[in-house]
Order: structure tokens, then C-alpha cells, then sequence
């Protein structure tokens, strides 16, 4: 019976000393976990309480084996019905003991739990690199080049601000450095299905614009369709609005419901290329656009359809008098996005009038079709883009890249690892109009997101 | 000897099948001022749903138990569930998840704070309000 109690009491030791282990070290576990180091002066703190905590617990384990041993050598000088009655005492203290240490792990187990909301600036970005025998967005260019840089920063606020910021560095055609505040947006969130953001964002047209933008890793292929490029690398529409968006989103039966409505500053043309008007516009026109989906469930898990329109006046201030257009857009897109496939299609029809300057109405189309495999960690993709701008409209013959063209793309993604990727892609387009430009080109990027 | 032998295999045997059944418990708990379906769990976790009523929503993952977590609710491994939230945070300008090490970190989070929701391996115990049980 004696050695039964000595077994209890160092049983008790090995208890108090793993959960007094557990307990000093899980705040530690969780804490790296949680992934913010600026709290290394509170876990410091929490470290000196576990301590402290530490040293009352062993004091408490020694005074109660010191008990212990007592209640044995008086069992032993009494004789043998007295050790019967203190085993009993022994193992009620004991577990008393255990639901007090207990309760203190559990503590601090609840102490290390700070969340990080309130405090946190989260950072992320994207950056790529490529080299070819044409630059990926300026054709006349080749060999190695800097893609972009892009940072962007989701501040945690209270609960229903939001605010979203992202700088963007990227390479220019004449090779300087240029730095875009791609977007600067604060938004109130009403409920899951209104959020309303002032300041610019991505144009919500379609699906690629605001899906992958300067996001160059999580995209599959290897660079946007050219009718789709940013203002200053290619494309025709306008990917920045200054101004407000209303967006959400509803849930109906396994099917989800997905909108946009926004107005802004209508942009302008200058030097050749659409601006977004930052600070405002002269004259106080306003784009108005929306975008409506569904992503679907069930059966049709993962394809989303959704159509989409804006219409805008836009200056081209390269002239004097500024020539104006109407510019109407709409069309629509389909999306597939699996475990298996991922599949984009987007299409867009211009009805533009010209307000100013040759008179006329006109009607241009532009569209892409992307088709990509996931087979494991490599992605093989395809892809056919086409613009048939018409030159009579302001809009198209204003701008550098308002060109019609074609382009037939075969490439392949290889995941690294989960934050980057490379891709090869091949590709020939051909300018149907104006210089009636034709090459081939062999492209490698490198992207990473962090 | 032979029953004897049986006997301890049978308990045996009923131990480890016990632990299993446990280990493959998972209990999506929520503070008790949340009301969410189960339905609506893969929505929270995923940025779609943040509100429960006016009640802002804040999803913990749990380290000790997300690899369950995912492969059972989600129905996606940690890489698609990490590039899931890089695309939520780059479009609408959300936060994924914090992170808690344990269960006894993600229950203690539930229990303090209004809106939170996470998973924990263990049986839920009072405090908190069980979402789901898998």
C-alpha cells in the first residue's frame, strides 16, 4: 500500500509536470501559428505569468507529496486498518489537485488566444518576371523583362469598414519604372449582399479584370488577352473607375447570386491611351455600368454565367477640339473553374457613336476563349482572342492599341510550389488592320505571390 | 488461456476502434450569439458569408484540426483552400481566417468572442453553440 501511495505521488509529479509542460508551451504553438510577430512582447509577458504559474504549481505538487509522505509515516506507525482509510484522503486530494491544474492549463490555453484583428496590416503581392523573344506586352521589345511588382493591403477595421489598397511597379514601354496606385478603395459593408466602396477599383466588366488583374500568379495563362491589357499596356476599355461600386452577393438554393453596379468618372484619352481621370473630369460625365452573374451548383458546380454593359463619354483630349464619343458596351462571359478544368469566355459588343468630329455610329466586337487542363501541378491551356475594332470610331482610331487583331496561344503553367509558378506559353497574332503587324512569339514567366 | 487471450484482443480492439471513432469526430462550434445552418458553414469559411443577422462573423481555423477540417467540410486540400483566399483577398479586399494551434485555443476564442465560429476535435463542451457535428 505504501509503495501504491509513493506510485500516486510520483504519479502526480508526472501528471503536473506534462500538463504544466502542455501548458507552458502551447502558447507558444499557438502562437506561431497565429502568425503575427508583433506580439512577441505580449507572449513574452504571457511567458513570465506561466512562469510564475509554474512556480505555484510545484509548490503546490511539493507541499502535497510533502502531505502525502506525512499521512504514510503516520499510516505506518498506526499499523495496518489506518492505511486504508488514508488512500482513499490521498486519491480525493490528488484528483482535486488535477481539476486545479487542469483549470490553470485551460487558462492559459484561453490567455494565448489574442486574435490580431484589431491590430493587423496584412500585406500581399504578386511579382513576375518573363523573357522571350518578344516582351509579353510590348512586341517591339525582346529578351528579359521586368514584369510587375504589386502590393496590396486588406487593413483589418471595424466591422462593416472595409478598405483595400494595392501599389503596383511595373516596367513602361520606354523602360522606365512606372508606380500606379492600381486601386484605393474604402467600403462599407451593409450586409453579405451590399458593399459599397468609394474610390477606384477594377472595373467590374466581364470576369478577367477584377479576377486576376496584376494577380500574374494565380492566373493560369501568362498574360491577359491583349484587348483586355491595362490602359498603358494594350487594351481598349477602361480597367480603373474613380468612383463608387455597389457589389454583393446572395445565395439561392445551391446557386449564387452575384452583382455590380457602379459609377464613375467617364475616362478620357491622352496620349493615345484611356486615363481614368484620378482627380476628376472637367466637364462631370460619368460611366455607368453593372454586372450581373450566377455561379451554379448542384450538377453545374463551379460555372458561373454572367452578362455585363457600360456606357461612358470619353474625350480625346489629344485633339484639339477634344473629340467625344458615346461609348456603349455590353456582353457577357462563362466561367468553369474545377478541380479539373478551367475554362473562361468573355465577349463584348461596342455600339458607339461618335459625337464629335467624323459623325457615325459604329459597332466593334472583341472576345477570348481560354480553355486549361489541371493535370496535378501542371496546366496545359489554350486560348483564341479576337478584336474586330472598327477605325472610323474615335474610341478605337484614338487609341495606340485600339488595333484589330487576332491571337492563337498554346502554354502551360507548372506549379513550383503552392506561391509560384511558371509558364511557357506560345503564340501568334496577327494585326488585321492598320500595319497588319504579324509574329511569333516564345514566352517563360516566372510569378510568385507572397 | 485461449478465452483469456480473446478477451484482452476483443478489448483491445474495442479500444482502438473507440479511439478511431473519436479521432474522426469534428465539432464546428460557434459563439452562442451566432445562428448560422450547416449549410452555411462552408460560406463562412470561404469569405461568402459574414454576417449572421447584424452579427459580423469572424471564422478561426484550427491548426490541430483543419487538415480534417478541409478534406470534410470543404472538400479541398490546404494548397485550394490558400489559393481560394488569395483570389478572395485580391478581389474583395477580405482577410482569410486567423489561425488557432489547438482546440483548447479555438474554444477559448469561440467562448469570449460575439461572431466567432471554428472547429475543434474534441466534444464541444457548454459555452458554445454546436453548428455541425462530422
Amino acid at each position: 500500500m505504501q509503495s501504491k501511495q509513493l506510485s500516486d505521488s510520483h504519479g502526480i509529479r508526472r501528471w503536473a509536470a506534462v500538463l504544466l509542460l502542455g501548458g507552458c508551451c502551447h502558447p507558444f504553438v499557438a502562437r506561431a501559428a497565429l502568425d503575427d510577430t508583433d506580439r512577441v512582447a505580449v507572449l513574452e509577458q504571457k511567458l513570465d505569468q506561466s512562469l510564475r504559474l509554474i512556480g505555484e504549481l510545484s509548490a503546490r505538487v511539493r507541499d502535497l507529496e510533502t502531505q502525502v509522505a506525512a499521512q504514510n509515516s503516520q499510516a505506518v506507525t498506526a499499523g495496518g486498518p489506518a492505511l486504508g482509510g488514508a488512500a482513499p484522503e490521498s486519491q480525493t486530494a490528488t484528483e482535486q489537485r488535477l481539476v486545479a491544474v487542469e483549470q490553470t492549463v485551460t487558462q492559459i490555453a484561453a490567455g494565448a488566444g489574442q486574435r490580431a484583428e484589431d491590430t493587423g496590416l496584412p500585406l500581399h503581392g504578386f511579382a513576375d518576371v518573363g523573357v522571350g523573344n518578344h516582351n509579353a506586352n510590348f512586341p517591339e521589345h525582346k529578351g528579359a523583362a521586368v514584369g510587375s511588382l504589386d502590393f496590396f493591403l486588406t487593413p483589418r477595421l471595424g466591422t462593416r469598414t472595409r478598405a483595400l489598397f494595392e501599389l503596383n511597379f511595373e516596367t513602361a514601354e520606354d523602360g522606365a519604372i512606372g508606380v500606379d496606385l492600381e486601386r484605393a478603395q474604402i467600403g462599407y459593408q451593409f450586409s453579405d449582399s451590399a458593399t459599397v466602396w468609394l474610390g477606384r477599383f477594377h472595373t467590374p466588366y466581364g470576369y478577367y479584370n477584377t479576377a486576376f488583374h496584376h494577380g500574374q500568379q494565380i492566373a493560369t495563362s501568362l498574360r491577359r488577352p491583349r484587348f483586355l491589357q491595362f490602359e498603358d499596356q494594350g487594351g481598349i476599355l477602361p480597367a480603373h473607375t474613380v468612383g463608387a461600386w455597389l457589389t454583393g452577393s446572395e445565395r439561392i438554393g445551391d446557386a449564387r447570386l452575384t452583382y455590380d453596379f457602379y459609377v464613375g468618372n467617364s475616362q478620357r484619352i491622352t496620349g493615345r491611351s484611356l486615363d481614368m481621370n484620378n482627380p476628376g473630369n472637367a466637364h462631370g460625365s460619368a460611366i455607368v455600368g453593372g454586372n450581373v452573374g450566377v455561379l451554379l451548383g448542384g450538377a453545374l458546380d463551379g460555372l458561373k454565367l454572367g452578362v455585363h454593359a457600360f456606357t461612358t463619354r470619353i474625350e480625346d483630349q489629344d485633339l484639339i477640339p477634344a473629340y467625344v464619343t458615346r461609348v456603349r458596351s455590353y456582353g457577357a462571359y462563362a466561367v468553369y473553374d474545377t478541380d479539373r478544368w478551367e475554362h473562361i469566355a468573355e465577349f463584348y459588343v461596342f455600339d458607339d457613336e461618335n459625337l464629335s468630329g467624323p459623325a457615325g455610329s459604329h459597332r466593334s466586337e472583341a472576345g477570348f476563349i481560354q480553355l486549361g487542363y489541371r493535370a496535378g501541378r501542371s496546366v496545359p491551356y489554350a486560348r483564341f482572342e479576337r478584336a474586330a475594332l472598327q477605325q472610323s470610331d474615335n474610341f478605337f482610331a484614338a487609341q495606340h492599341s485600339g488595333t484589330s487583331y487576332h491571337r492563337y496561344a498554346l502554354g502551360i503553367r507548372f506549379d513550383l510550389d503552392l506561391k509560384s509558378a511558371l509558364k511557357l506559353e506560345l503564340a501568334q497574332t496577327q494585326d488585321s488592320d492598320r500595319d497588319f503587324i504579324s509574329y511569333d512569339e516564345a514566352l517563360l514567366q516566372y510569378a510568385i505571390r507572397f | 488461456m485461449y478465452a483469456r487471450s480473446m478477451k484482452t484482443l476483443s478489448a483491445a480492439l474495442l479500444f482502438v476502434a473507440s479511439v478511431t471513432t473519436h479521432a474522426a469526430d469534428l465539432y464546428v462550434i460557434c459563439n452562442p450569439g451566432v445562428s448560422i445552418a450547416a449549410a452555411d458553414v462552408r460560406d463562412v469559411f470561404l469569405g461568402d458569408k459574414q454576417f449572421s443577422g447584424t452579427v459580423k462573423l469572424l471564422p478561426l481555423d484550427n491548426a490541430g484540426a483543419q487538415q480534417m477540417f478541409l478534406q470534410t467540410v470543404l472538400k479541398m486540400d490546404a494548397a485550394k483552400y490558400s489559393t481560394a483566399w488569395t483570389k478572395k483577398s485580391f478581389r474583395d479586399g477580405l482577410n482569410p481566417p486567423a489561425v488557432a494551434g489547438s482546440d483548447a485555443e479555438a474554444l477559448a476564442y469561440v467562448k469570449r468572442t460575439p461572431g466567432a465560429c471554428s472547429y475543434i476535435s474534441l466534444a464541444a463542451p457548454t459555452g458554445v453553440v454546436v453548428i455541425a457535428k462530422y
